[in-house]
């Protein structure tokens, strides 16, 4: 049976990471999507601001992370895929604060995903297509990125996952990085041939391709055996909401506006044998503390029917 | 270029008199002929499979009126089905209207005609095997009547969210075009590209633009907020000042691709939303707004026709102009109002006052680089300077990360 995985984010947390680990894995879950992201986010980023969280030396980060390994190891969960904090690079950054993410933040995810025996780790593209004038251009600099880390991924055994990404246009989600799968599969085989390992997989983003209309079936036919990850989700198509699978209708039919049959057609044409992994951390806030073993729950079984349909 | 106007909700098809006057007043001088009017998606959803009536006689009228009023009839777009159509008994009965509306199109002079992919009822598996054979089934008369036929890219309908559709990849479509092309031995196929379909699918419209390449005969200009279904004039669906639909990608895509084809305005909502009495100036904006487009596209083209150039202003703009076209189209100098900057060098280019223009070749041109353009406009004018242009950096192939401040 194919294993079914969450992301860490609102349920493990950093005073007893073990008590998180023991919920999912009373939840029906095996494996966990850790959050690294959540110690820098994003939203602080983009306003210019670093806290110090990776200022800590490696020795540090890996006392500290040595609790969740413990806690994960000892509720029989596998942390099968980690989501390196992004951007990656900030537009209109300073370049002592893009020279930290890139020297210094990255590397030291790589590090904390070895000592966490993660064999994904996600990343994020540069978002420069605006200013660049291409995504050629654009991935020519995620390349550069990929490139300084791909000598480390290959001695560690971590295969970096690119995802498929969105941009916003006055409040409307348009298509980001690695949203064209042709390009993604081409582009994959090229640096991998290139160092000799599978240094570059992807992941898919299910409510990222909903968001901007792509085929699911299409794009992950397309990908074959270098998609490694999933972030599944759901959402209205306008806003990336991060919700359960088959939430969200848009007709008075009230019938799901997400193509969920396209997604298992795709995983089972391709015959994907990894990990079902739920990027639904919102639903998390949104319901009810009192109600998130439940939801969790409820997260597991969706994950349970896939797999049931992707086997069958 | 050729700037086309659609008529949809702005000519009524029983008396389209009012209705063509106000296109031809506004500046157009060719219109769309969307059958669409005579044959809505909400009507072929009632339609019998026994369908035998005349397509002409729908559009005589109005056909009659364009012909008076010396309005040409460009490019022509065949009825289509409802995205969410329960109808996947029509397809036998489009190939009969088809075949009818380029029969018609060949009467009246029309050389294109955009004519929708079959997808009702077709698996993803189906699709390439069942629009090949329906397009060479078209081809033969499409040839007869000296019309191309336009392939479009389309949306579907996931239970109401707007999705990727048949030939929304630009890549697959242009694969699709030469494919005909080969198989009906000449250029009897080309392709139509609809912004509202790309932006309600969120798609990267340069990457599009560029995968299609000279395949691309026709572009709908319409916008949408992205999520339902609208053809609102461009610039009018916006959120904190900006336009829900990435111009920008659009523009960069033509541009590069050098697009010389049919540009549509397809305004259908907002000339209807609009009361009679204030549609000869909406319709009025549409043609300035479709010019706009046309003159965004063909940017270098004018920068090409001068034999030399000077730039007027010494600030972002001038930056810009520098970054993305500097060095193809070097300019002699730029000049200023700013006197403190005369004598300086500004993006290697010699900053002199505007009293230099004076002096300057007779093909030179001279482009005002400062968002000011009326009034500096004014300034040239009562210098007696000729040749004056605006250039504009809103779509350009580039940006910089950063803008000046103080210039």
């Amino acid at each position: 049976m194919m294993q079914i995985g969450v992301q860490t984010k609102e349920v493990v947390y950093d005073l007893n990471p073990g008590d998180g680990f023991e919920m999912l894995k009373r939840t029906g879950f095996s494996c966990a999507d850790f959050s690294l992201n959540s110690y820098l986010t994003n939203t602080s980023l983009y306003k210019f601001e670093v806290n110090d969280f990776f200022d800590k030396s490696e020795c540090e980060l890996e006392q500290f992370f040595a609790p969740h390994k413990e806690g994960a190891k000892k509720a029989g969960i596998y942390i099968n895929q980690m989501h390196m904090p992004y951007p990656n690079y900030v537009p209109n950054g300073s370049r002592e604060l893009n020279d930290y993410l890139w020297n210094v933040v990255a590397p030291k995810t790589m590090k904390i995903g070895a000592f966490f025996e993660c064999p994904y780790i996600v990343m994020h593209g540069f978002k420069l297509a605006r200013n660049l004038g291409s995504e050629e251009a654009e991935w020519e600099q995620t390349e550069k990125f990929i490139d300084s880390l791909a000598p480390m991924a290959k001695e560690m055994g971590i295969t970096i996952c690119i995802e498929n990404l969105y941009n916003s246009i006055a409040g409307h989600i348009v298509e980001g990085p690695c949203c064209n799968a042709r390009k993604a599969v081409e582009r994959i085989d090229r640096i991998n041939e290139k160092y000799g390992a599978e240094i570059l997989g992807f992941c898919f983003d299910t409510g990222h391709a909903n968001l901007v209309g792509i085929n699911f079936e299409e794009f992950i036919s397309t990908l074959d055996g270098r998609l490694k990850v999933l972030h599944i989700h759901d959402n209205d198509g306008i806003g990336d909401l991060h919700q359960i699978p088959f939430t969200f209708t848009r007709s008075r039919e009230n019938a799901v506006a997400t193509d969920w049959d396209g997604f298992v057609r795709g995983l089972k044409r391709i015959k994907f044998d990894k990990v079902l992994s739920f990027e639904t951390a919102p639903v998390l806030t949104a319901f009810p503390d009192e109600m998130k073993q439940d939801s969790l729950a409820f997260i597991a079984k969706i994950g349970n029917y896939f797999a049931e349909k992707i086997m069958r | 270029m050729n700037v086309i106007c659609s008529p949809k909700g702005i000519v009524d098809l029983l008396r389209p008199g009012q209705g063509i006057s106000d296109i031809v007043n506004a500046g157009f001088g060719s219109v769309c002929l969307d059958m669409s009017m005579g044959y809505s998606d909400e009507e072929l959803e009632k339609f019998s499979t026994e369908y035998s009536k005349e397509i002409r006689t729908c559009f005589q009228a109005m056909l009659a009126e364009c012909q008076e009023k010396q309005l040409e009839i460009s490019i022509a777009r065949m009825p289509y089905l409802l995205r969410n159509t329960k109808r996947t008994d029509l397809n036998e009965v489009l190939v009969r209207i088809a075949e009818e509306s380029i029969k018609l199109c060949g009467n009246i002079g029309c050389k294109y005609i955009i004519i929708s992919p079959l997808f009702a009822g077709v698996s993803g598996e189906d699709e390439w095997k069942v629009n090949r054979e329906f397009y060479l089934r078209l081809a033969s008369v499409g040839q007869e009547n000296q019309v191309m036929i336009l392939l479009e890219n389309q949306c579907r309908s996931m239970n109401g969210h707007l999705v990727r559709g048949i030939c929304a990849d630009g890549y697959i479509a242009a694969k699709w075009v030469d494919e005909l092309n080969k198989e009906a031995g000449k250029e009897q196929f080309g392709f139509c590209l609809d912004t509202g379909v790309c932006n309600l699918c969120g798609q990267d419209m340069y990457e599009t633009v560029l995968a299609l390449g000279n395949r691309l005969k026709a572009v709908i200009l319409r916008e949408c907020d992205g999520h339902e279904e609208s053809s609102m004039l461009p610039f009018t669906s916006v959120h904190n000042g900006q336009s829900q639909t990435d111009w920008l990608s659009l523009i960069r895509g033509l541009r590069e691709t050098e697009f010389d084809g049919q540009l549509i305005m397809d305004i259908a909502d907002t000339a209807a939303t609009f009361s009679p009495l204030l549609r000869p100036q909406v319709v009025a904006l549409a043609k300035s707004v479709a010019e706009y487009f046309k003159w965004q596209i063909e940017l270098e083209g004018m920068l090409k026709k001068y034999s030399s150039i000077v730039l007027f202003g010494a600030g972002n703009m001038c930056r810009n102009y520098m970054k993305c076209y500097g060095e193809k189209y070097p300019p002699l100098f730029t000049c200023d109002n700013n006197k403190d900057m005369w004598g300086t060098s500004f993006c290697g280019l010699e900053v002199r006052p505007p009293e230099a223009l004076k002096e300057l070749p007779t093909d030179c041109g001279v482009f005002i680089c400062n968002i000011y353009y009326r009034e500096i406009e004014k300034q040239l004018r009562d210098m007696g300077i000729e040749n004056i242009e605006f250039f504009n950096d809103e779509y350009m192939p580039s940006f910089y990360f950063d803008r000046l401040k103080g210039v």
